[in-house]
């Protein structure tokens, strides 16, 4: 894919088609024929500048996707949970989001309380 | 006509009533929270005022702040556009006492169809037929769920109040009643600061088919044909379009009378569209009377693409105390319209709404194709608002024509920097059922996963290409706020 016109305005035409393309320093957002994709552009894993968000899919499930406002903690330090059980209820944009177990297990650590407004990405359960 | 309207909204509708409000040559006044204080309704207004903090209890939903901020500017009207106010009495009231005109009907109206149960009862009196179901007096769950038993399963739990399908549950079986009744009363009282639920028997495969209405101050009703709203993800309406596939000209007739008996019945003013589901196809289809909705709809603009009339100066002409403009017999529908609405949401997972910057969006512009919205490239679409980023129409003379150019626009509408449901959109735009007019309220979450695996995978070389090519230290199409150069250069991958 050699032809890279930049057309401005973040408009590409590459190898004869129109391309929208934009993004922080971490991705790349790209347009092409209605569909979008999102292109990281980080270097290799296993580089430590990148360690904070390779997260495995376990620690993610028990973070918040997006800022939002915890509305129930369920569950406390110690107690037995079972695979999709509602640990924390959030709120968001008029929705409730639960956030559950993805697996059985203990709880090891509640790192959130009810009303409280949380980010993306930051832990709200641990599980042992 | 009013010298100076203010809006008590944001988003596409406050643009779309800031654009009515030009044409009319009335002063528009836009408010606005501490997140909103740059954005497009702001801009576009002849005035601005603040309402407060960016939770929307302390600024959009404070009839307080903006009864305060209609007063300061001396405005003659406030326009509520929907959501937020839009269908509060006690906003309604609170207008009339203050001597402004609430661009609606009056606070008695929207109270008695407000609450869904009395809603039915006025139905059931002006002879339109309801879903069979049972209103609870004793509203305790032991009552509610006795009160079950009876309407047999499955059923909707549903809350009197508000709407948007929050708190509405479908139990499909007695076990599963209890948990269903507690959170549908938890998201009723936290949305609508009322806990009363009632109940209706389930009916399998409807058709959501709304009439859209038109009174004014002098005894004069209209209805605007009917909008066909099936495609909801969760009661949340994606797709819309007029005329509906199902409804012939004789059931349009019986669905347009039924609407404006109701009116009457209800002493209704302004807009509004009576609700309705519609069970079975053809001639003899079936359809029971859902609600109200004592204001703007989102999908108006279809309506206004096929019928010619400008629904939001209608609505302002008719506070101002005018007549109708037209006698029903006046009123045809001209070809299909079809709205698509953009979200900031992501359909893979579980339609989570996203919030995030817009780095870049363009607008498509060809023949048919309207955009209603209200936010610009650079924007920051938030967490405390409704995700809409955009409502697409399009209109041609036929529904296929009108389904194709929808897509066609689609196709040429980039929106980088949040996910949206923008390709999700598109495939359910060519699933054959859609294609075909066969929609009920079911099909979206159904073919939820078919039409998901749609969606893009792997990025082509032409993207990756053109990933390659932005510069590094671009933050977004603006190129603002730049932070240190982006030492990254390799291609590790794609993420999702």
């Amino acid at each position: 894919m050699g032809e890279v016109t930049d057309l401005g305005h973040g408009r590409y035409l590459v190898a004869g088609r129109l391309a929208y393309a934009a993004g922080p320093p971490q991705a790349r957002w790209v347009f092409l024929d209605g569909h979008v994709y999102v292109i990281d552009v980080r270097p290799a894993a296993g580089d430590p500048a990148t360690a904070p968000d390779r997260r495995h899919d376990d620690e993610l499930a028990l973070a918040s996707p997006m800022p939002a406002t915890v509305a129930a903690v369920n569950v406390a330090p110690g107690q037995t949970v079972a695979r999709g059980d509602v640990l924390v209820m959030l709120e968001a944009m008029k929705m409730e989001l639960p956030i559950r177990a993805p697996r059985a297990g203990r709880v090891a650590r509640v790192a959130c309380k009810p009303g409280q407004l949380v980010q993306p990405g930051i832990a709200l359960v641990e599980l042992e | 006509m009013f010298k100076r309207l203010l809006i008590a909204n944001r988003g596409e509708i406050a643009v779309r009533v800031i654009r009515a409000c030009r044409e009319l040559g009335t002063e528009s006044v836009a408010v606005y929270s501490d997140a909103d204080a740059r954005a497009l309704h702001v801009l576009l207004a002849d005035r601005a005022v603040r309402l407060g903090p960016a939770s929307p209890a302390e600024s959009y939903l404070s009839i307080d702040a903006v009864l305060a901020a209609a007063r300061q500017v001396q405005a003659e009207a406030i326009h509520p556009g929907y959501g937020f106010l839009a269908e509060s009495a006690a906003f309604a009231a609170a207008c009339a006492r203050a001597g402004i005109a609430f661009v609606g009907p009056p606070a008695d109206v929207i109270a008695r169809l407000g609450s869904k149960i009395a809603a039915r009862a006025l139905a059931a009196e002006a002879g339109i037929p309801v879903v069979p179901g049972s209103v609870p007096i004793d509203q305790r769950d032991e009552t509610i769920a006795g009160a079950a038993r009876r309407v047999g399963f499955p059923l909707l739990v549903k809350p009197s109040a508000g709407g948007g399908g929050i708190g509405m549950k479908t139990v499909r079986e007695e076990a599963l009643l209890p948990p269903a009744i507690a959170q549908a009363r938890r998201e009723a009282i936290a949305a609508f600061g009322d806990g009363a639920l009632y109940l209706e028997r389930l009916i399998e495969r409807p058709r959501h088919v709304e009439v859209q209405i038109l009174a004014d101050h002098h005894g004069g009703v209209v209805h605007l044909f009917e909008r066909e709203c099936s495609l909801q993800r969760r009661h949340q309406k994606v797709v819309e379009e007029t005329p509906s596939p199902a409804v012939t000209p004789a059931l349009r007739a019986r669905l347009g009378e039924a609407a404006v008996r109701l009116a009457q019945q209800a002493g209704y003013r302004n807009a509004g569209t009576v609700e309705f589901l519609l069970e079975g196809t053809g001639d003899q289809a079936r359809f029971y009377f859902l609600e109200v909705n004592t204001r703007l709809q989102v999908e108006h603009p279809i309506t206004e693409q096929v019928t010619g009339v400008d629904l939001v100066r209608a609505q302002i002409a008719i506070a101002a105390g005018e007549p109708l403009a037209w006698a029903q017999e006046n009123l045809r529908q001209r070809g299909h319209a079809i709205e698509v609405r953009v979200y900031a949401e992501d359909p893979a997972r579980d339609y989570l709404p996203q919030a995030g910057r817009l780095l870049l969006y363009r607008q498509p512009s060809m023949p048919g194709v309207r955009i209603d919205s209200g936010v610009a490239e650079g924007d920051d679409i938030s967490v405390h608002y409704d995700p809409l980023i955009a409502k697409l129409v399009a209109q041609a003379e036929t529904r296929e024509a009108a389904r194709r150019r929808a897509l066609a626009a689609l196709r040429e509408f980039p929106v980088l920097g949040i996910r949206t449901n923008a390709s999700f959109l598109m495939a359910l735009l060519e699933h054959p059922r859609v294609v075909g007019g066969d929609t009920d309220t079911r099909l979206v979450d159904e073919e939820r996963d078919a039409l998901i695996a749609r969606l893009a995978g792997t990025p082509p070389a032409e993207a990756m290409a053109a990933a390659r090519a932005v510069p590094a230290a671009e933050t977004g199409a603006t190129g603002a706020d730049s932070p240190a150069a982006d030492p990254w250069s390799a291609l590790r991958g794609w993420r999702g």
